[in-house]
């Protein structure tokens, strides 16, 4: 405990935010998720939602320098479309893999964006699939699957051919509410965001209860239902703390390291607009983003509502080659970037 | 208890609430009408479908980038909520201080302007006259970001006076001078910001940010002031004091919930020149709002155990406005309780009926009663009622399948399967011509058989067919 402190001051630090909200195009509406191929291509899946046209449902591609490679998906039910899209994830072979929670299916793009397939039945036998969200491979190329109004987690090759599932619905070691965000470790293990039991738990590779971290509340080490779970090389846990709007990140045997809130600077694609757009700039300029308000209510989703640079929806979590951190914020449309403070 | 009494409860439970299954009116029943009336007022902790369900699946109903955003969220506490009544209050009030989108162009602030009123819907009329005056949607929709110490803007100061509180003919036009004087330096935050980007409707670069009052004291007139008689360096607060004790307001907001709660009246405009229905039951609410010390609470209990409330005369004179039937509905199906993809387009099929929350026709709000009602909102309203009620598979119908199963092996006589439909759908009193055509209706469509305790799909399909025509009746869309 007493170097806790010294962790929390040190372990991440921000280095800059990228993207933008548009309801099209180069930017980000209602972003779920994001992934990364090995070339460094970025994916984030916007989801949009339901009374919004159909082709503000999208991923778009880009890297974190804000270079835009354009989008692929749309709203619908046919091929390559998306309801409720809410996972998003790539196999060693740079196939890109978006979970639909609606439609109950799993469509598969190549790297370009280019439709090859989806599968998935809706149903709650093994191998059906109810509230598909969150989505990871493991080191076996299979694909791990939320599924979530299900209360387990589904193990699949990536052509979909059942594997095995685990997790039943309640709150003891091991069971599920509503599971969200997944992660896996070098050791193959799999940690879930149990979202309605406000928890991380820990599982072997082949489902096994290990261990859970956290319970509900908005002290430190403490979640509200977290949306995102990813464990970098070391064996550090990073949470999606997503009901209270930060990032926690807990040690290898879950102890608390640090609390991060969010400190979002202006992104290049923000730079862009407000550089043509002078006028919104200039008042942007004179305000104060920072205000001391008395809050509605004692929620974190209140103060991030008023102040900008705050996490407001951090939903889900990626590692890049770097372990640094990409933080995806849903109602924010953008993402934190963070890097160890070594 | 008597049926006569179970049928009071009900048209309570459709006045201060959106109606109520069978199953909950018996268990209301056990505690009688007045102790139901106590329990519909005690709302200190009410429960509805959880916000971090309704954010998870509904982003925008999180941050609010689309115009009408926050109006399912809405939707989804009006329909799950566990107190009814503060629901409905805050329907009230949203009619009364009706604030809209066109001008606001922002949802987020509307949103939170609904969530101030559910705050402060059945406490003391101060403190929500004071909070709605507070409130940045208000500021905006009425001006008084405008209202400046050396040049004042009096929209928001008329509006209070004539719309909020007292009703034209009760104030001079210095006064309302005066009252704008008061509320100087009443404003939101980042104002300039906020006013540019909700002109241009900028959700850039990061999604919307919330507004937050401001009190700007360089901006504010702090000088003498004459209002309705009375002389000092009032501010805002000040004012709504003088305002809520004027015998004007008391009156104002007792004929607003008689017309809201208990029978219509004509529209606001018309109330200078045309008595209420009631006079007496007017005055005895505003004895209640005084005797209260201005608790709306307390006025709402007297208002439900009046006689006047209670009796017959004015059981389903009240057209149920959009907002109440499709909540009505919605909550008779049992059907809601997780969010789910369609439940946006419920929330639009309120809006073809006429309706759309957080944004009535004018500053006036809606003037409810039979202007509901024109061909076109007719025909959505049954179309609707009878679509979520015809459907088999809710559970809802499934109670409904089990009641009528219970009868017991063989066939069901059709003024039986009526009856059993009009409990079920709330305990609903037709007039016997409507219940003679129903049972004709029902039994023109061949009997219903139970077999094994149970009816075959068929007779599921007619009894939907009878639900389906229930919905229809003026019985059933009417309060």
């Amino acid at each position: 405990m007493a170097t806790k402190g010294l962790e929390q001051r040190q372990f991440l630090r921000y280095v800059r935010t990228v993207g933008m909200t548009t309801m099209r195009g180069r930017g980000f509406y209602y972003p779920m998720d994001t992934t990364m191929s090995s070339s460094g291509r970025i994916y984030v899946l916007s989801r949009s939602f339901e009374r919004a046209p159909s082709d503000t449902i999208r991923i778009t591609m880009l890297n974190e320098d804000g270079d835009y490679f354009g989008v692929f998906g749309s709203g619908g039910i046919g091929n390559g479309q998306f309801r409720w899209p809410c996972g998003i994830a790539l196999n060693d072979q740079n196939r890109v893999f978006v979970t639909d929670e609606y439609l109950n299916r799993v469509s598969v793009f190549n790297e370009s964006g280019e439709f090859i397939k989806h599968w998935g039945t809706g149903g709650k036998n093994e191998g059906m699939l109810n509230g598909p969200c969150g989505i990871v491979f493991d080191q076996d190329n299979n694909v791990l699957i939320a599924d979530s109004q299900n209360h387990r987690i589904q193990k699949f090759t990536g052509d979909g051919q059942f594997i095995s599932s685990f997790g039943v619905y309640g709150n003891g070691d091991g069971r599920l509410n509503l599971p969200w965000g997944l992660g896996v470790n070098q050791e193959g293990e799999i940690f879930v965001a149990d979202w309605g039991n406000d928890r991380i738990q820990r599982f072997s590779p082949d489902g096994k209860f290990v261990a859970k971290y956290g319970s509900s509340g908005r002290q430190e080490g403490e979640f509200m239902r977290p949306a995102g779970v990813i464990i970098n090389q070391e064996g550090y846990i990073y949470v999606a703390d997503w009901g209270n709007e930060r990032v926690q990140v807990l040690g290898p045997d879950g102890e608390f390291v640090q609390t991060i809130r969010g400190e979002a600077t202006n992104s290049e694609w923000a730079d862009d607009f407000l550089g043509v757009n002078v006028e919104e700039a200039g008042a942007r300029k004179r305000a104060n983003l920072e205000p001391d308000i008395e809050y509605f209510n004692d929620d974190p989703h209140e103060e991030s509502s008023h102040i900008e640079k705050l996490f407001w929806g951090p939903v889900s979590l990626m590692l890049d080659a770097k372990d640094r951190l990409f933080i995806t914020e849903t109602n924010r449309h953008r993402i934190q970037v963070y890097e160890r403070n070594n | 208890m008597p049926e006569r009494q179970i049928e009071l409860i009900a048209h309570l439970a459709r006045r201060a609430g959106f109606g109520a299954t069978r199953e909950e009116l018996e268990e209301y029943g056990k505690i009688g009408y007045e102790g139901t009336v106590d329990k519909l007022l005690e709302t200190s902790s009410p429960q509805w479908m959880s916000e971090y369900l309704i954010r998870r699946y509904h982003p925008d109903e999180s941050s609010m980038l689309a115009g009408l955003s926050g109006l399912e969220a809405w939707l989804y506490r009006m329909i799950t909520t566990d107190t009814p009544l503060l629901e409905k209050m805050t329907l009230f009030w949203h009619g009364i201080f009706a604030t809209g989108y066109p001008k606001v162009l922002n949802a987020k602030p509307l949103s939170d302007q609904i969530r101030m009123f559910k705050k402060y819907a059945m406490g003391d009329f101060r403190h929500l006259l004071v909070e709605m005056a507070r409130d940045p949607a208000m500021i905006i929709w009425l001006d008084n970001q405008q209202n400046h110490k050396d040049a004042i803007n009096e929209n928001f100061g008329r509006e209070l006076l004539e719309l909020f509180s007292m009703g034209v003919g009760n104030y001079t036009e210095d006064d309302v001078k005066e009252c704008a004087r008061a509320f100087t330096g009443w404003t939101i935050g980042n104002c300039e910001y906020m006013e540019l980007r909700s002109a241009r409707d900028s959700d850039w670069p990061y999604g919307r940010i919330s507004w937050h009052y401001q009190f700007d004291a360089q901006d504010h007139d702090d000088g003498e002031k004459e209002f309705l008689g009375r002389k000092g360096n009032f501010n805002g607060e000040d004012i709504v004091e003088i305002i809520c004790e004027q015998e004007a307001t008391a009156r104002f907001i007792a004929r607003h919930i008689y017309h809201f709660f208990v029978a219509d009246e004509p529209p606001v405009p018309q109330w200078p020149y045309q008595s209420p229905r009631d006079p007496e039951a007017i005055d005895q609410i505003v004895q209640a709002y005084f005797d209260s010390n201005y608790d709306i609470r307390a006025v709402m209990k007297f208002v439900f155990n009046s006689d006047f409330f209670k009796s017959e005369d004015c059981w389903y004179e009240k057209v149920k406005s959009p907002a109440e039937l499709v909540t009505g509905v919605m909550r008779l199906t049992e059907s809601v309780d997780r969010p789910k993809y369609e439940h946006s387009s419920r929330q639009l099929r309120m809006q073809y009926m006429g309706q759309t929350l957080s944004n009535p026709p004018s500053v006036e709000g809606w003037d409810g009663g039979t202007t509901w009602i024109d061909t076109g909102a007719l025909v959505e309203r049954m179309n609707f009622a009878s679509e979520e009620l015809g459907k088999l598979e809710t559970p809802g119908s499934k109670e409904l399948f089990d009641k009528i199963a219970f009868e017991g092996n063989g066939d069901v006589e059709a003024g039986r399967i009526i009856d059993i439909c009009l409990k079920h759908l709330g305990t609903i009193n037709v007039k016997d011509d409507t219940r003679s055509k129903l049972v004709n209706y029902a039994s023109k469509n061949g009997v219903i058989r139970v077999v094994d305790q149970e009816i075959d799909e068929l007779g599921k399909e007619k009894i939907a067919g009878v639900v389906k025509l229930i919905a229809s009746t003026p019985e059933f869309q009417r309060a």
